[in-house]
């Protein structure tokens, strides 16, 4: 009796994820999967708690998709730094943007070290930040911006109106200053090198990025009496 | 020429109208059994006070960010709590459910009312 109901739940579910249409016609874009196929779980954690609440059996005979190429249960693979990769490349060239980051990376880590062993007592040592990951997750927390300036039109004038940024999009925006500093230099000096300045900078709430940050919320302060023109 | 044509005009150029004006129905006379909904339009711009009060903390401090944070938190909080429930309110909405006693109703929830009970005649 239970399996026949488990069955029953499942083909339920599986209803509830194919719409009549799709079986005929792919609404899904260029996509090579139907729109009923669902997203893998490729991170251990998100696996062992889905696991753990018992939720997988639903998911167990739903076709699932492939996971990309990038997507590992390697410790080492990080969302944001992920991300951030793809922000840095051009052209496609995956693999040199990735070197890019990693060797940015390798430099924050050289100069807290050199920073570290020019430290003469303890205490100022036990200040300096050493680990790079949580210097770039600082660096992009500190670069969000909270406000910025949308061009709305009232009576045909333009005016620059405060908006309220979404957490997405404030990050976006902290990662592409981040990056745009980080070209801003010499042809003498490498990417990395100044992209891993910058992100010390960043995470000591100095520099670039964080004076763009906060020239951008001083221009909201000044526009801040055309607020009430903003849509939502 | 001109004068004499006008003067021997036995009728005024515009008639004026009799009395009891006779009445013309343009539209029928009776009421749509739906709403359009472009009075759902209006927009009320959210968290203006805490938008206010965290831009006057940062002129305050420098536009530092950590003398500020609550300020900070209390604008964000404000900010994602308006967008969550403006999308549960345009779920509501688009599915036309209807809450029994609710007073302001939108015009898809107008809608299902007025096809739930129509007006016979």
């Amino acid at each position: 009796m239970a399996t026949i109901k488990t069955l029953f739940n499942k083909c339920q579910i599986l209803k509830s994820k194919t719409p009549l249409l799709s079986t005929f016609i792919q609404q899904n874009g260029m996509s090579q999967y139907p729109t009923y196929y669902i997203n893998p779980i490729y991170k251990k954690d998100a696996l062992e708690a889905l696991i753990k609440s018992g939720e997988d059996q639903n998911l167990k005979h739903i076709p699932t998709r492939a996971a990309l190429n990038n997507q590992t249960c390697s410790t080492a693979h990080d969302d944001l730094v992920n991300l951030f990769v793809n922000y840095v490349m051009k052209d496609g060239l995956k693999p040199l943007a990735r070197d890019l980051v990693a060797q940015s990376f390798e430099s924050v880590k050289r100069l807290q070290l050199e920073k570290y062993h020019k430290c003469q007592s303890e205490e100022e040592k036990a200040k300096i930040e050493l680990n790079p990951k949580t210097i770039f997750y600082t660096a992009i927390n500190n670069c969000k911006p909270i406000l910025h300036l949308t061009p709305i039109k009232r009576g045909g004038v333009r005016y620059q109106v405060p908006v309220p940024l979404t957490d997405k999009k404030s990050e976006f925006l902290s990662m592409k200053w981040l990056i745009a500093a980080a070209k801003e230099k010499d042809s003498t000096v490498r990417f990395h090198l100044q992209l891993a300045r910058e992100l010390i900078d960043a995470a000591n709430n100095t520099g670039r990025v964080i004076k763009r940050k906060q020239d951008l919320h001083r221009q909201c302060e000044a526009n801040r009496a055309y607020a009430h023109y903003r849509w939502s | 020429m001109r004068y004499t044509a006008a003067l021997f005009k036995s009728k005024v150029a515009r008639p004026i109208p009799q009395e009891p004006v006779p009445f013309q129905e343009i539209l029928p006379l009776k009421l749509k059994p739906a709403v359009s909904g472009k009075g759902d339009r209006t927009s009320e711009v959210c968290c203006l006070q805490e938008m206010s009060v965290m831009l006057a903390c940062f002129k305050k401090n420098e536009f530092s960010q950590q003398l500020c944070s609550k300020e900070i938190d209390s604008f964000q909080k404000c900010y994602t709590g308006h967008l969550a429930t403006k999308k549960v309110k345009k779920d509501k909405e688009a599915k036309g459910v209807l809450t029994p006693g609710e007073k302001q109703l939108s015009s898809k929830q107008v809608n299902t009312l007025l096809k739930k009970f129509p007006n016979f005649k």
